[in-house]
Order: structure tokens, then sequence, then C-alpha cells
């Protein structure tokens, strides 16, 4: 194939986004179907680029002095599968943005945005130089503060600001982290570098890309704009940019870190396990209580990728491939779960647990997506979650560290709640009366949740097809190398067969309730200690599931520490920042002749560096 | 892929679904029996639970209004589905160790939390604001017993250092049950009180506290779904203690007198959870997760330390 295709996933995007910003806002339909169009157009592109062999191409050469800034893309196996679900899932988002951006504001800029993170993101994973990736990284990070702005409530000037600020350290580290590589190796192409972690220096390195890549993903400690922008941005967005492209960039970012750019040492990948452990642990607590839908599901975004960053921190084939593939489930799971958000949103006008319920009846293919992956979250076999986890909590056995599996599992449990919680509160119970007319949501959003989570089941039953085909090649594994390991079809686990057994005891079920007299079903009214109750009045709210556990002592004063924002380094640093600022300015008395008896100290510290 | 049939004969009739119904319903035989006992009653005949579960099979289903139909009679079947499924690993690696699968204890484990997922999602579905506190006190109780239980099990697991059943049931047979190292003997007693919860007997009856929430998730259950629910609460009541023979006291054998060993194994388990049930009131939810997340957790730990430094 000519390897010019690799610059259309990255342009065409690009060019199509600043054509549709300058489109008239009232040629409304134009705006959404330009984008649709071709984003299936690139869609179908990165598929073929999937499929071929590595590609490399070279746009022009341009060196300056010793820094070599020549366009050079490449796609290894990693990165073309990366760019492939970008693109999908880019062409999911914009199919249901159709239904959910219609009668509001800006459909050009939305619209414009969108294409262009997309183009970003490709040419971020395709970009075989160093500055070239945080060229478009930054892009991707300006984007995204663009369509938070967007979001249209009194959160979203501060959700912008904030992961404007977050990730715009986390790329200056990156960009540190690039200026030292490149004193270290003279090299900013990726696939020259190779740096064996052993010393101080290249730790100091590694961390800096850590620090890029896990922001991105949005690991803890550096997870707070995550929840932040989850309230603040327009819902698809969320579901576009924190739940499924960020993490696969991040993610990438990470891995090729580990697998490409550095050679694993024993500290590093322990400071990986620690921090994938750790967050997965307070995300998972935080998350369960959360007392709005899109914050829960933002806490609970940040629990998977500890779950990742374990994976990948094991340093084992088994843990980096349970971890790839968990980045892969999540940005299928957790997009359809923020759709699904967005639809309650899109229907109801809010997302605040406590006026939510009921809405299983209202909402039927909503609640079905919503609950399929749910329990793909919570890693309920048959579904793909639980291959994942499955394969990172061997990854921990085999890398011998059985506090991190116990952290894991226990993680998954916590996970579960936060979803019940959820679930209950938005689709079981009662319905508020306010609530009484809520319908289905449109066509165009209905579709890409139900394809999102009949993915889920499908990657969960014949999880050895994105295994063979996605992700073990990226590490060079050939199935065949497992001792007893993933050999699915063998032994008495395997998913497919699992789940047809489930299946059968489903079946036998039905054909116990057959025994039975189904037929002789009627409808009765709810028993209530024998009262007769208004079911709105005696309402129990999902968001009092948890208050046992926020009660219990020791527990208290860390919840409310972490409402308070102690654990936010964002609002940390604003806090204590102020205090250094506030030295400083004391130095400002605005009297002429302070500031010339500065200058005169400057101008003589200068002249004994010079003249020494 | 091949198909053969004998999966699904292990799975339906031995030692799947139909032996672990039946050996279940005649454990909570049992149970009704020692519990009258100690009560000083005569208990039922050994064939009533059969008989409850035929009767409710023919009581009409009543579903309570405006509840989500699909989900409350799916939510049973869940719970089944789990139950069957978990029984027929289970003891496929008991009777043939080398038929594991790598990781098939993490399999266990999830497939485990399977009969309370389906108690959760039916009490949600059913719209009863009682059925709806129950199920937020049992997935409470599920975070509770949780973090001790797999510490606990993972005491086992780190001793042989093999996260294959068929391994940990063969390292016991070569060099003696796990029962004779202390960090076991701590780690089986944890398991053992979480297994207590896991069912939610007494002291941790607390998702359907007859006093307190009428019957918690099963309030408008009736006829042939709570026929089921009672009878994945049967299998559970064989699955759990045989679960922990497997970790922890050389695993189900059958060969001569073992059959023997075996069974009394099961029985003197089924019967410490019966005393349990019958001489402890009920912990409210906030005390048994300060119990569990307290007392239990740090003892699981203490037995995890001991097994790290071998003991």
């Amino acid at each position: 194939m000519d390897p010019v295709t690799l610059l259309y996933p990255i342009f065409i995007p690009i060019i199509i986004g600043v054509v549709v910003f300058l489109l008239p806002q009232r040629w409304r339909p134009l705006h959404g179907g330009l984008a649709f169009l071709f984003t299936g157009f690139t869609s179908f592109t990165a598929l073929r680029i999937f499929l071929s062999p590595q590609l490399v191409h070279q746009l022009f050469t341009l060196r300056l002095g010793r820094i070599d800034l020549s366009f050079e893309l490449s796609s290894p196996h990693l990165g073309a599968f990366v760019v492939l679900f970008v693109n999908l899932s880019s062409l999911l988002l914009i199919l249901y943005s159709l239904g959910y951006w219609r009668g509001r504001e800006y459909p050009n800029r939305y619209f414009s945005w969108l294409l262009i993170t997309l183009g970003a993101s490709c040419g971020a994973v395709l970009a075989n130089n160093l500055i070239w990736l945080l060229v478009f990284w930054e892009v991707v990070t300006l984007m995204f503060y663009l369509l938070v702005t967007l979001g249209g409530n009194k959160l979203s000037s501060l959700a912008a600001k904030k992961s404007f600020a977050i990730l715009g350290f986390s790329d200056c580290a990156l960009l540190l982290g690039i200026v030292l590589i490149w004193g270290l190796t003279g090299t900013l192409r990726l696939n020259e570098i190779s740096v064996s972690l052993g010393n101080w220096t290249s730790h100091f390195i590694f961390i800096l890309f850590l620090i890029g890549a896990i922001t991105k993903a949005g690991a803890m400690p550096l997870h707070s704009w995550i929840p932040t922008a989850a309230e603040g941005a327009p819902a698809p967005v969320v579901a576009f940019l924190p739940a499924a492209l960020d993490k696969l960039l991040g993610v990438y970012l990470l891995a090729r870190l580990s697998l490409d750019l550095f050679i694993m040492d024993r500290p590093m990948g322990m400071l990986l396990m620690v921090i994938g452990g750790l967050t997965i642990l307070f995300a998972g607590m935080m998350a369960l209580v959360q007392k709005d839908l899109k914050r829960l599901f933002a806490f609970s975004t940040v629990s998977q990728v500890g779950y990742m960053v374990l994976g990948i921190g094991t340093g084992v084939p088994i843990g980096i491939m349970g971890g790839l593939f968990h980045m892969l489930n999540n940005a299928i799971y957790k997009s359809a779960l923020f759709l699904g958000a967005a639809s309650v949103e899109k229907r109801t006008g809010t997302t605040q647990l406590a006026q939510l319920g009921g809405l299983a009846s209202a909402m039927p293919y909503t609640f079905f997506a919503s609950l399929v992956c749910a329990l793909s979250l919570s890693g309920v076999p048959p579904f793909n979650g639980f291959v994942s986890k499955w394969m990172i909590y061997q990854g921990t056995i085999v890398s011998r560290q059985p506090i991190f599996l116990v952290i894991a599992m226990f993680g998954s449990a916590l996970s579960l709640a936060a979803f019940i919680k959820a679930l209950f509160s938005v689709f079981w119970g009662h319905r508020p009366r306010e609530l009484a007319e809520v319908k289905e949501v449109g066509f165009a959003m209905v579709i890409p949740q139900v394809v999102l989570a009949l993915g889920c089941i499908f990657f969960g039953i014949f999880a050895q097809f994105p295994l063979r085909h996605f992700i073990g090649p990226v590490i060079g594994y050939s199935f065949d190398q497992v001792p007893r390991g993933i050999t699915f079809y063998n032994a008495l686990w395997s998913p497919t067969l699992a789940t047809i057994l489930i299946f059968i005891a489903l079946l036998l079920g039905l054909i116990i309730y057959l025994l039975g007299h189904l037929k002789l079903r009627r409808t009765g009214v709810m028993f209530v200690g024998g009262e007769t109750m208004d079911p709105q009045e005696v309402r129990v709210l999902g968001t009092g599931f948890y208050q046992t556990i926020s009660g219990l002592k020791g527990f208290q004063g860390v919840y409310g520490d972490a409402e308070k924002g102690v654990f936010d380094l964002y609002y940390l640093t604003g806090r204590y920042g102020n205090n250094i600022v506030q030295v400083l300015r004391k130095l400002h008395d605005g009297v002429l002749s302070t500031y010339l008896s500065w200058c005169i100290i400057g101008l003589g510290f200068l002249l004994f560096l010079l003249m020494r | 892929m091949e198909f053969s049939l004998k999966p699904l004969l292990y799975f339906l009739v031995f030692p799947g679904f139909a032996f672990t119904a039946i050996v279940g319903l005649l454990s909570s035989w049992v149970d009704r029996k020692v519990s009258a006992k100690v009560q000083w009653r005569v208990g039922p005949p050994w064939y009533q639970n059969f008989a409850d579960i035929i009767k409710l099979l023919h009581k009409e289903i009543i579903v309570p209004q405006g509840s989500g139909f699909t989900g409350f009679l799916f939510a049973p079947l869940l719970g089944l589905a789990g139950a069957t499924l978990v029984s027929t690993i289970i003891w496929v690696i008991n009777l043939n160790p080398d038929s594991g699968f790598v990781g098939d204890l993490i399999v266990v484990l999830y497939l485990l939390a399977f009969p309370s997922l389906g108690v959760i999602i039916g009490g949600s579905a059913s719209r009863n604001p009682l059925g709806g506190l129950g199920a937020s006190r049992e997935m409470k109780l599920i975070l509770a017993y949780e973090l001790p239980f797999i510490i606990a099990v993972f005491t086992a697991v780190l001793k042989v250092g093999s996260i294959l059943l068929g391994d940990i049931i063969g390292y016991q047979q070569v060099s003696g049950i796990m029962l004779r190292h202390p960090s076991c003997i701590i780690a089986f007693l944890v398991a053992l009180i979480c297994a207590q919860a896991k069912l939610t007997l007494v002291p941790f009856d607390i998702p359907e506290a007859e006093q307190e929430l009428i019957a918690g998730p099963f309030t408008e259950y009736s006829g042939a779904p709570l026929a089921i629910f009672k009878l994945t609460r049967a299998m559970m009541l064989f699955i759990l203690p045989v679960f922990l023979i497997t970790l922890f006291w050389g695993g189900m054998n059958f060969h001569g007198w073992q059959i023997l060993a075996s069974c009394l194994k099961y029985l003197a388990i089924l019967v410490f959870i019966i005393l349990v049930k019958n001489t402890n009131p009920r912990l409210r939810i906030d005390q048994a997760m300060k119990f569990m997340w307290g007392p239990m957790t740090i003892l699981a730990i203490g037995g995890m330390i001991l097994a790290v430094v071998g003991l």
C-alpha cells in the first residue's frame, strides 16, 4: 500500500475540521454530516493501514542545527491498532453527536473541534519524531480545552481552565523529558531511542515521560481534571476524550515508553504498579460516594486507568497484554456509559442521582447498554472487562506481587458497588413525577450505545479474536508460547464455552419457570409492611447507598478531606502556590529606589559571574 | 472448535446442576434439622425442602406494579447460572486436578459473587423500597467480606505458589493439607466467617433481616422465581464449604474410604456454620463492615505475613 495513506487520517480530519468551522451556523445538518462522512472515510483508511505491514512515510526533512525536525510517520502494529480504534470511536461519537447536538448552539465549532482532535490524535500516534508527537499531543489538549468550554453550564469555564492547567503541566514535563532524552541520545526519532534505565538521570527522564502519559490517561495523583471536566463539559465530549481517546493516547505512550523507549527495570516497574494500585483503590472509594452520575463515571474511569498502569507495570507479557486489552475494553464500555449519561441528561435535563430514577422502562436501550457496560466494567464474566482483568491478575501473580492482586480484585468489587448505585439511582427504583413523560432518545443516539455494548459482549465471548489479532502482535507474542495460559481452546474455561454454559443455565432456569405456572402471572400491589404508601413518598434514593461507609470512623475524615480537595494537586498548588506568590509580592513595594537597588545588585551579580 | 457433550453432561447432571441442587437441598435440611435440635424442636422430614420447592413452582408469579418485568424475572436466573457453573468448575477440578486452567481460582471467586449479584438486581428491579434497602445492604456486605476473603484465599495461593486450583489440591496431596500451617489456619478461619457472610446467614443476614425489612430483596418474590432463589441459596450452602475444603483441607476425594472422610469434612463445616447461625444475634450493617474491614482484615493480613515468612 502507498505510504502516503498515512497522511490521510491526520490531515483529512484537520482540513475538513477547518472547513466545517468556516461554515455558517445555520447550515445545520451539514456540519455533522460532513464530519460523519469523512470520519467514515478515515476509519476505512485506518483499517487499511492496520491490515498492511508497517508503513513509513517522510513528508519533509528539516534539520535545525543538530535538531532533526523531519516529519516522519510510521505505523508500528501498536500505533496502527490505536489509530484504528481512535477512528472507530470517533465515528460512533460523531454519529451520536448528530442527535445530541441538534438544537444546541455552535455546531460548527463542536464538529470542527472534534475533527481536529481526531486528526491530531492520529498524528500523535503515528509521528515518529518526538517533537511532532508533542505538537499533536498539544493540539489534542488545546482542542479539549475548547470543547469543554462548549459545555454551557457554570462549571464549564472552571473545568476547561483546570484541565488545561493540569494537562499543560504534564505536557511541560513531556517537553522537558524530550529535551533531556535528546541530550542523552542525540536523536528524536522514536524508533532509534532505547535507553536502559539504571541510573539517576534515566529514571528522572522516565518519570517526566510518565507524568505526560499518566496525566493524559488520568491516573492518580494527576487525575483531578477528569471529574471536574466530566461535570463541566458536554457529555459526549467526556465520552470522547477522557473516556476513550485520552486513554488510548496515554496508555499508548505508556506502552511505548515501557516497551520501546526504555528498557524497564524493577524500581520503575514497581513505581508503575504502586501508582496503578493506589489509583484503583482510591478512585474506586471516591466513586462510591459521588452524587452526580457523570462525576461517578469519571472516578470509575480513573480507577480503570489504575488497572492498565498496573498491567503494564507488571512487566510480564500477560500483564502487558492485559493492560493493553483493558485500554481497548475501557474505551468501549466507558464511552458507552458516558453516552448513556448524555442520553439521560438530554432527556431529563439532569445527572443528579437524587433527581433520577426508574428510567429502565422508559429508556430500554440506554438501560441495556449501560447495564452490559457496567457489568463488563466490574469484570463480571463473560464480558470483555473480565478477560482483561483476569489477564492483569495473572500478570501480578507471575511477577509475584500478590498484594496488588488483592487490591485489584477488591477494586473490582468497588466498581461493581459504584455501578450498582448508579444503575439503581437512574434506572431502577421509582420514577419521580417530573420524569413521567421521559422517552427513549433518538435513533442516531441509540445506535452507538448499543453497538458499543454489543462490542463488550463480543470481545468478552470471543476474547481470543482481539487478543490474537490486536494485542498479541503488539508485543510480538504468539499464543503457542504460553504454557497452559491463554490456550482458550483446550482449557475448560474458554470464554466461549463458559458463555454457552451460562446461557444453558439461563435456559434451565426458564424451563423451571415453565414447569411452574409462568402463565399464572399477575401484577400485584407492592408490599411495604402492609401499609398503602405512595411510592413517591417512600422512594429509596441510591445516593444513600453507601452512607454507612462514608460514616465509618476513619473514612469520615478522609472523605471530608477529599471533598475539600485535599488530594487534588491542582487545588493544592493553587492554595500553597498562592502563599509563595504572596512572599514575592512583598518585594514589589512600588518604591523606585528599591527596584533600582535590586537592579544594581543583579547587575553586580552578573558582572561577578562574567568577570570571574 | 470441537464440541462434545461431555461438558454439557458435567454441567447439567453431575457434578453440576442436578447433583448440587440435590445435595444443597439436603444440606438445607441438615440446617433446619440441627437448628431445630438447638431450639428443642423436632424439625422437618428430609424431603421438606424438595416439597417446598415443588410447591413454590406451582404457585402463581406476582410481579409488583410498575417494576421492570424482565429484570425482575431475570435476576434469579443469573444467580442460578453462576452457582451451577462455579459448582461444575470446582467439582471437575476436584475429581481431576489436571483439568484446571490458569487463573481458574479467579474465575471461581468471581462466579461465587453471581448469586449475590442476582439478589441485588432482583431487589432493585422489584422497586420495593425494602428491596432497595436490602440490595444496598447486600452490596455493602459484599464490599465488607470481599477484602478479608480475597486475602485469605491468596494466603493459600502464596503458600503453593500457583493460582491453579488443581495445583493447590495436588500440593496438599503430596505434602499434607494446608491446615497444618499456622498461616493457613488463620486464613481458613477468616474465610469460614466470610463464607457465613457470603451465605447471608445470621449474624450476617443483614440484607433480608426479617424484623426490619420483611424479606429485603425477596419481599416481592413469589412462585417460581422465589423457588430459584431458594434453590440457589441451597446450592451455595453446598458449594462454599466445598470450595474452602478444596483450598485448605485437602479437597474432596472419591477413592474408597476417602468418600467418607470427604463427607465428614463437609458436614463438619456445615454444622459449624449452622451452630454459628444459631448462637449469634444479627449485626447491624455498619458493625458488620467495621468487623470485616477491621479485625478480620487485620487477622487475614497477619495470616498472609505468616505465609510470607514461611509458616
